[in-house]
């Protein structure tokens, strides 16, 4: 705050306001710079920890260099990498078909409700934005899915709920009202164009970045998702990657919490260099992979903030 | 004038949004209800149905022309051969009972919603039950199908081999909903500790307050560098106590348990419905001192409150000995630990039952089996959980998976194959997790199972001698707190501000803080929750004649 009050004052006399300035950027790179550490640190722990002997990790905690440096986890791991290889591959999967089809029938709904002539567009855009307000609960969702629609056990399950959401519907419509003007489809439309060359040749050629802002959204949402897995898969072979990884270790809490209950085994439980090497192995492409498509995150957010 | 509106209307949606969220956590006991409610015309039908055909055909009483595919809804996560083993149980099953059953797993992530999830769909037929998975209260609130009649008309071998007094305790307002496994499992929580450090330095067996004492301060005298106790807030989340080192005063009252009674209540195991109360005691007030000895003594770390349990710290050699939350097979687990890593360490085990005479196995609700409520063909589904338990191939895929594939019998011991052979086992012992389906009679020991079953036979004995010989009056009480749930939530509170530092010794005054602890808790509306709990808890010792 007394930052700001210095910058006011000051603005009209150049020396003192550089002075100012200095000191807010000053403080802001010091805060942005805690903040980076604050994100990055725990990354670095869980890959150096991954690289640790597990009874090191045990008997003298983390580091943030690894101890007695060895990759006897990642052994671990690709020993028998059939399950993780799986759970990529049926990531991937989900990743692609949903966010391809996903981003077809967001846009392709955008498009629609962001046409004037379009008579109910308002009474659409409403019915969609409400179910952003009021949802039905877990257990309704639930027997939709389970029970109505019979996709229990079905891969269907995993990528059709989260298709689209009410969020993204606008995003792309606000997009689409900003990016095309009026006179632009007007104007085909006077050359003969209905509505699907408009939407395929003069509006998506367009919507660049409104595709990579939602593209990434669901994307991302599809990457790290493991609750549907969760609900509906009764298979491992069709799990999520972050759904493997989360149940690996809910696993062991449980079996350990478990065994004060049950005579059960507990041993071959995970060690903590494993669960460490797992998570590095299922978060290391996306973090080589986000930096590139990053800047199109945000431009396309605070382009659509800025119009909405 | 309109944008008013507008506002006026975002702010109530707003609202009821919040309140839908509020409500939403509710709706898993509230669907439940629902159904039990809109189900119970349908199974009156099937049990009309079943009377019929009892007097139609009073000794073959099913009838097996169609075939049958049922569900069964398992915890855990499924063994990697899950198909292989199916398809050899549903040959079996085919041949015996003309029906088919898949296997679904629960996996561990969200298992309690899941769980409640897979009843209120009905997507299961045979589902595996327990305490912990709040059978008594699924029951009552009309999740299962009851089997009384079912049992006699439909599995009379199957009513035999698990016997009535077992069946008793799963019973649910006089009626049977659950049938429980046949192996009495004995989970007495007990000391671990390591028997090479004790025999090193001649010190006592840590089978008393005292001698666990001696034995600990034996080690700090000669061992100054090992840390002694692990011990946390763990394994003491519900209203018993609220730090883990408290469960060592187990040696001097039996009802220092895990099913003893909550809220500092009391009751000795001859006079159950004689409820008394401890934590107004003097004997309250002197425990506590002896804690703070211990902790003053440095037994546990001074952080120990705000530490994470690290469950293979003893494993580690991060403690000496473990006094929460252990059992007999978690002693078979620390032996074939310490031998593994073959460091000369011994481990060995006494159950608090052992010194305060108190001990008995499992209740009969700790692994069961029960019947959905919704399922098209209970009777069959019966049949087949008769099956399943009484014969013996079937019973064997089911646990084992396939002889000579998965395992193999060797002077009457089951051993993995695929274990032996150094590689990962594709379907380990239970690799169902069907823990219901134990067959006392038939249960394949594995090799550490001889230690367990020494154990357990020593309990068999010490608990042939108690008023109840053998059985676990408390674990079949389910408690209703709807009436008082805010009270309870208070008082839970209170326990782990207040009782938690006090039951870990890491106050000044002992006398000033069990004072301030007893107001606190008090306050917080201990003598309500305290009222209706003693009501429940007698109504449920005269229900099943626990008296």
């Amino acid at each position: 705050m007394s930052n700001d009050k210095d910058f006011e004052i000051s603005a009209p006399r150049k020396i003192k306001k550089s002075v100012g300035t200095k000191t807010f950027e000053g403080i802001s790179y010091l805060l942005l710079t805690l903040g980076s550490i604050i994100c990055v640190l725990p990354f670095i722990i869980i890959v150096s920890g991954s690289f640790t002997d597990n009874t090191t990790i045990l008997t003298k905690g983390y580091s943030l260099l690894p101890r007695d440096f060895t990759f006897a986890a990642y052994q671990t791991i690709f020993k028998s990498p059939k399950d993780i290889i799986q759970a990529y591959k049926m990531n991937v999967y989900y990743t692609v078909v949903g966010t391809g089809l996903g981003l077809m029938m967001i846009t392709l709904t955008g498009y629609v409700i962001s046409r004037k002539e379009f008579k109910y567009r308002n009474t659409i855009s409403f019915l969609i934005y409400f179910t952003s307000i009021f949802g039905g609960g877990m257990i309704p969702w639930y027997l939709m899915y389970a029970n109505v629609l019979n996709l229990k056990g079905h891969t269907l399950a995993i990528w059709f709920p989260a298709l689209m959401s009410p969020f993204l519907v606008i995003l792309m419509r606000t997009f689409i009202v900003g990016a095309v003007p009026d006179a632009i489809t007007e104007s085909a439309k006077i050359d003969g164009a209905g509505h699907f060359t408009i939407f395929f040749r003069i509006v998506l050629p367009v919507l660049k970045p409104g595709l990579a802002t939602v593209g990434l959204f669901l994307a991302l949402g599809y990457w790290n998702d493991w609750y549907r897995s969760s609900m509906f898969s009764t298979n491992s072979s069709t799990w999520q990657l972050q759904f493997y990884l989360y149940d690996l270790l809910n696993a062991t809490t449980a079996m350990k919490q478990m065994a004060s209950n049950v005579s059960m085994k507990t041993a071959d439980l995970p060690t903590e260099s494993v669960k460490l090497a797992m998570a590095v192995v299922a978060t290391g492409p996306v973090l080589l992979f986000y930096p590139f498509v990053q800047r199109f995150f945000v431009s396309g957010i605070t382009v659509g903030a800025v119009k909405g | 004038m309109k944008k008013k509106l507008l506002s006026a209307v975002m702010t109530l949606a707003l609202l009821a949004s919040v309140v839908g969220c509020g409500s939403g956590s509710q709706s898993a006991a509230g669907a439940l209800d629902q159904q039990g409610v809109s189900e119970i015309p349908a199974t009156e039908a099937t049990t009309e149905t079943a009377e019929t055909t009892e007097e139609a055909a009073p000794a073959a009483a099913i009838d097996l022309s169609e075939q049958v595919d049922l569900v069964f809804y398992v915890m855990g996560d499924a063994p990697q051969d899950e198909e292989l083993v199916e398809e050899a149980l549903n040959e079996k099953l085919l041949e015996k009972c003309n029906a088919t059953v898949d296997m679904q797993f629960s996996t561990w992530t969200d298992f309690q919603q899941k769980y409640a999830n897979e009843i209120t769909s009905q997507g299961a037929d045979l589902i595996y039950i327990a305490n912990w998975l709040n059978y008594g209260q699924l029951a009552s609130s009309g999740a299962f199908e009851e089997l009384d009649d079912m049992l006699d008309t439909v599995a009379p071998e199957l009513k035999a081999l698990v016997g009535d007094s077992a069946l008793g305790m799963c019973k649910v307002g006089g009626k049977i909903y659950a049938i429980p496994n046949t192996w009495p499992e004995y989970v007495s929580n007990g000391v671990k500790y390591r028997e090479d450090l004790r025999a090193k330095y001649d010190l006592p067996v840590p089978d008393s307050l005292e001698n666990l004492e001696a034995y600990l301060m034996g080690i700090k005298e000669n061992e100054p560098n090992q840390p002694l106790l692990a011990v946390t807030t763990e394994e003491s989340q519900g209203f018993k106590t609220a730090f883990d080192a408290a469960w060592a005063l187990n040696f001097k009252y039996s009802w220092v348990n895990i099913n003893g009674l909550d809220y500092g209540l009391t009751a000795n195991y001859d006079t159950p419905t004689d409820v008394y109360d401890y934590w107004f005691s003097d004997d309250f007030v002197e425990d506590m001192k002896l804690m703070k000895k211990w902790a003053d003594a440095g037994f546990w770390s001074k952080s120990a409150l705000s530490d994470t349990n690290n469950s293979d710290a003893y494993k580690n050699g991060l403690c000496v000995a473990e006094i929460a939350g252990q059992n007999p097979n978690k002693q078979v687990t620390a032996i074939a630990d310490f031998t593994n890593a073959g460091e000369g360490w011994e481990s060995a085990y006494v159950a608090y039952g052992e010194t305060n005479g108190v001990i008995y196995p499992g209740h009969a609700t700790q692994n069961g089996t029960a019947v959905v409520r919704g399922c098209k063909n209970p009777e069959r589904a019966l049949y087949v959980i008769q099956t399943l338990l009484c014969d013996d191939e079937v019973n064997a895929i089911l646990q084992y998976g396939i002889k000579g594939t998965h395992y193999d019998v060797v002077d009457g011991i089951y051993k993995n194959l695929q274990e032996e052979a150094g590689e990962t086992p594709t379907f380990p012992y239970e690799g169902f997790n069907t823990w219901n389906m134990r067959n006392g009679d038939t249960k394949l020991p594995q090799a550490t199972d001889v230690a367990l079953q020494e154990m357990f036979d020593k309990y068999a004995k010490l608990g042939e001698k108690t008023k109840f010989p053998n059985v676990n009056i408390y674990d079949g009480f389910s408690e209703n707190y709807e009436a008082y749930s805010a009270e309870r939530s208070a008082v839970g509170n209170v326990m782990r501000q207040y009782l938690a530092p006090l039951q870990a010794g890491l106050v000044d005054d002992v006398d000033a803080a069990v004072e301030d602890f007893r107001t606190r808790v008090k306050d917080a509306g201990l003598d309500k929750c305290r009222e209706e709990y003693t009501k429940q808890w007698v109504a449920y010792c005269e229900e099943y004649d626990y008296k």
